[in-house]
């Protein structure tokens, strides 16, 4: 019976594509059976016509007969399909513009979704290219509710050591390097990594071998590298015979021992080195500065494999057992120390906080936009709807069924929306592309590896269907609710709350969008504004800033400090140079950390307690350079060396909260441990920022680099005319000073775009959706009203006509659209309230409930929303009584 | 007309199957015609009802058609069974005769014994 039923099926599709065949041969079968009948009649004695009159009447109406052997014959509810949509592609290409429209904003509002989502799908959803990555956590130090990222090297070693959780824990850290190979200096960044790190994520060679655990046994006595599949072609032109080849890192020779596998990038999702070192490297790869024995100096970075059948709750808990042991052991570097598991993926907590917050910003407007698109839409088949009321009419009262003309209604709105989803990929493709290309001007191998993968295929193909359905849906249903009688004589619906609930509440949503896009970008503007007042402690205009460094490039100190020195006196000479300096580091670099400092007569009970500070080296001349304004005491000179005692200077905000009310002058602090030697405050400079713009002032200071040398080094000199020009005179001639170092130079006030970035981008993207949303909710209004004065033309000809005056009107047909408006501010204000906080990270002190910005946007709205309201009540006062009295 | 009765679809099928057994190879108009005949023209088939339900017959393999010659030298499409019809036709008439058994002995006098 099953087989009869499928064997019938077949049929079907068969005949579905035999359509005109078997209707010929019906039309045949029909005629015969017609004719015979006919015959039959006349042979019974009846006249021809007569004959043939009953004969069709028996036969029951040959179109009909037709329609149900056709139904027999093929797939109804395909075909049924193909006509809905012919008939809907139809219906669109009649009116281009308004279709046009609707599909680019639905475009638009897809594109961006799916452009953002795949950032999302990047940074939160994509698993790692590792086998089994959600096996893979990540470990975080967590000490009295800070959350660190990094362990100490021993740490790692007796977690690891001591669990029976994992499979392997493995660690790393991020390294700068300074490459050479066949003749060529290039600045890379590589991860020194645990022996076990390849094995523990499943990840193997493409070429030669990967680093194992013999890689990982003496310190100091493994020179090999892996080179990242990118690397490889990009630097070495794929050639295999580089494995065993020789290059230079950080001044020491390390032998090439495999290539990674194409697509391997590491543990991060937003990061990728080129290079990968074994760990016990790690005091050659950081010259000087050597912690794998150290328990106070946190840099390691931690995953771990689960076993099989661990959970991440029961990993915490046995870490944190070891963490308690640890506690008891060590006390001094461990006290409060507990671990957290958590998934892979972001590195630095700097890094995290601002790309989850930014990525939740852009989803948030982005879904708005979304919205906007739809209720465009909406609105478009809602007019489209009241057009073709009196046809939709006809079909119901004929019999068409209710389901039947909503299918059909939807159909359209369908086409839309998978037109609308096409474009939109296409501009998420485009989107994309510029993303990647963009390159930010910041010293780290920040990759976004966005692509369009089927995850993103798959969400941007939802969000189409979702919003063809629930947007066409909605019409379609109010629409095929007509009340038929007064459809077919054509009368005006004379209205009905009912009815229009949808078009009241959409004007309601676009009201709504549009102030909460409104606020958000009048609060990204208003932040704009704030932070130029910021005070920068420097002037960035005509500072060019050279950076590379000398102990990567093999310097010992001396030599290093001798480099400096001879460069900064030749600087100084050059034609157009006003004042030069070196320094370790120069605002907005990342890696300003903070250091604990200790001060004379306050030392804290534990080291881990110690407050910490902002710290820099500089040399003479710097703060000219940058012409921040030394308040008190002196700069350093250059006596300030080796053999002189050590001083510092420190900012405003360093005095104000560790001598507060004395003259910090001659006081003395250390930094790192309270053994390291003390230092003599002999100036104070004024705030500033330093690794980004703050509000709140940072406690900094300095040391001179003459006294505390960094081989990190960074040439600052201020143009007196061209920085452009000046720019490629010293790095020409810095290079000179040495042929095979790689330097990185720039103007600094194109990094000091970079904290404002988020801002400045949400700042546009939400004033323009802004925008868009309130002209989209003005025309909605003048639509809906104009549409009620014309459907009330009788009612207010009558009013008039009986002694109503100009206000009275006004007053009648502006209620409706004042409500709605009213309603739609209130949702909007309160609905702002709640998202603006998230925007506080980039809002630099102004406040998210900012009073200012809500009542100039809502005043704004209430204003554009009123014109529109104004203009068709303004008509109706303009109504003829006599003549609204004879219409219909 | 309206004393004569409608038929409804599942019997119509059964009735044309058994028409074609006995009859052989017939077109649709002849089906009709014998069908009512044979119900002493109690029933009235609207023929449009009709051509329906042969092509299903045909699509699940019950019946097979080809175009033919009619005596008075007319073409039309010829019906005849094919063996899955023959068998089909077996065993819906032992249902058929279970039913109205079951129904013949709800409505026959009580015989009490």
């Amino acid at each position: 019976m099953r087989l009869r039923q499928l064997r019938g099926w077949l049929a079907r599709v068969a005949g579905f594509f035999n359509h005109e065949n078997g209707e010929r041969e019906f039309a045949e079968e029909l005629e015969c059976h017609l004719q015979m009948h006919i015959e039959d009649n006349i042979r019974a004695g009846l006249t021809p016509e007569e004959a043939r009159r009953r004969a069709i009447i028996k036969l029951g109406g040959v179109a009909q007969t037709k329609e149900n052997h056709r139904r027999q014959r093929g797939l109804p509810v395909i075909e049924i399909l193909t006509q809905d949509l012919r008939y809907g592609l139809r219906m669109l290409a009649k009116r281009p513009g308004i279709t046009l429209i609707a599909v680019l904003s639905l475009a638009l509002g897809i594109g961006a979704n799916t452009a953002i989502f795949s950032f999302v799908n990047t940074i939160a959803l994509r698993p790692l290219p590792v086998a089994s990555p959600d096996e893979i956590v990540s470990l975080r130090n967590e000490t009295g509710g800070k959350v660190s990222m990094a362990f100490s090297y021993p740490n790692y070693k007796d977690f690891r050591d001591r669990n029976e959780v994992f499979a392997a824990l493995i660690g790393y850290r991020f390294a700068p390097l300074s490459v050479s190979h066949d003749g060529i200096n290039e600045k890379l960044w590589g991860y020194v990594v645990t022996g076990n790190y390849f094995e523990a994520l499943g990840v193997g060679a493409a070429l030669g071998r990967a680093i194992s655990p013999d890689d990982d046994q003496h310190a100091g006595a493994h020179p090999v590298t892996v080179l990242s599949y990118k690397c490889w072609q990009q630097r070495f032109g794929a050639d295999p015979s580089v494995i065993g080849k020789s290059i230079l890192a950080n001044g020491r020779s390390f032998t090439v021992i495999g290539v990674a596998p194409q697509g391997f990038y590491g543990t991060e999702f937003i990061a990728a080195p080129e290079l990968w070192f074994p760990i016990s490297m790690q005091g050659e790869i950081e010259m000087g500065n050597p912690w794998l024995d150290r328990r106070d100096v946190e840099l390691t970075y931690v995953q771990g494999r689960l076993k099989t059948g661990v959970s991440v709750a029961q990993a915490q808990a046995a870490l944190n057992s070891i963490a308690v042991q640890l506690e008891r052991e060590f006390p001094d570097a461990n006290e409060g120390k507990r671990v957290v598991v958590a998934p892979p993926g972001i590195m630095g907590d700097a890094m995290r906080g601002t790309m989850i917050g930014f990525a939740e910003i852009l989803m948030i407007v982005v879904a708005f936009a979304l919205l906007l698109a739809c209720t465009n839409l909406a609105n478009l088949l809602l007019a489209r709807a009241a057009e073709r009321r009196k046809e939709i009419a006809v079909r119901l009262s004929l019999g068409a069924s209710r389901r039947r003309v909503v299918l059909q209604l939807m159909a359209e709105s369908m086409l839309l929306a998978v037109g609308g989803g096409l474009i939109g990929l296409m501009l998420a493709f485009w989107l994309v592309r510029l993303v990647v290309g963009i390159k930010l001007p910041i010293d780290f191998p920040l990759q976004i590896d966005l692509h369009i993968d089927y995850r993103v295929l798959l969400f941007t193909c939802l969000v189409s269907l979702a919003t063809g359905v629930l947007f066409g849906l909605l019409p379609a249903l109010q629409t095929t609710k007509v009340d038929l009688i007064s459809a077919l004589k054509d009368e005006r619906s004379t209205g009905g709350s009912r009815r229009s609930w949808l078009k009241n509440g959409l004007i309601v949503l676009q009201v709504t969008l549009s102030l909460v896009l409104l606020v958000g970008g009048g609060l990204m503007l208003r932040a704009l504004e704030r932070a130029q007042a910021i005070n920068l402690g420097f002037d960035p205009q005509s500072v060019i800033e050279l950076t590379f460094d000398l102990r990567l490039q093999g310097y010992d100190n001396d030599r290093g400090r001798e480099f400096q020195k001879r460069l900064l006196d030749r600087v100084r000479t050059l034609p157009g140079v006003e004042s030069a300096g070196v320094v370790d580091l120069t605002p907005v670099d990342l890696h300003f950390g903070r250091s604990p400092v200790f001060i004379e007569g306050q030392t804290p009970e534990r080291i881990i307690n110690a407050p910490r500070a902002m710290a820099n080296r500089t040399s003479p001349g710097y703060l000219q350079a940058m012409k921040t304004r030394l308040i008190d005491g002196r700069d350093f000179s250059e006596r300030d060396d080796e053999n002189s005692p050590r001083v510092a200077l420190v900012n405003e905000e360093f005095a104000r909260r560790f001598w507060p009310g004395e003259n910090p002058l001659g006081k003395r602090f250390s930094q790192g441990s309270p053994q390291s030697p003390l230092m003599e405050v002999v100036g104070v400079i004024e705030d500033g920022m330093y690794a980004t713009l703050s509000i709140d002032p940072q406690p900094y200071f300095c040391r001179p680099i003459l006294q505390a040398y960094s081989g990190s080094t960074t040439l600052v000199a201020r143009a007196d005319s061209d920085p452009q020009k000046l720019l490629a005179v010293i790095r020409n001639e810095t290079q000179q000073f040495d042929p095979r170092m790689p330097i990185t130079s720039r103007l600094l006030i194109e990094k000091m775009s970079m904290p404002l970035m988020p801002t400045r981008i949400a700042a546009s993207i939400l004033g323009g959706f802004g925008l868009l949303a309130l002209a989209l909710a003005a025309i909605g209004i003048y639509g809906v009203m104009s549409q009620a004065v014309s459907r009330r033309t009788h009612e207010i000809g009558v009013r008039m006509a009986l002694g109503a005056q100009s206000s009275d009107v006004l007053r009648l047909t502006m209620r409706r659209g004042v409500m709605l408006t009213l309603v739609g501010v209130v949702i909007g204000l309160s609905a702002s309230l709640a998202l603006t906080q998230l925007m506080k990270r980039f809002l630099f002190g102004v406040s998210a409930t900012d009073p200012v910005t809500y009542a100039v946007v809502a005043a704004l709205l209430a204003a554009v929303a009123i014109v529109a309201c104004y203009l068709p009540a303004w008509r109706a006062t303009k109504i003829d009584p006599i003549r609204a009295l004879r219409y219909e | 007309m309206s004393d004569k009765s409608d038929v409804w679809q599942g019997t119509l099928a059964l009735m044309v199957l058994k028409t074609l057994e006995s009859m052989g190879s017939l077109h649709g108009y002849g089906i009709a015609r014998r069908i009512e005949q044979t119900s002493g023209e109690r029933l009235s088939i609207n023929y449009g009802t009709l051509y329906p339900s042969l092509l299903k017959l045909e699509q699940e393999g019950y019946i097979s058609s080809e175009w033919g010659t009619s005596d008075n030298n007319r073409k039309a499409k010829y019906y005849k069974l094919t063996r899955a019809g023959r068998r089909q036709l077996a065993r819906a008439t032992r249902s058929w005769e279970q039913t109205t058994e079951i129904l013949a002995r709800f409505f026959a006098p009580a015989q009490e014994s």
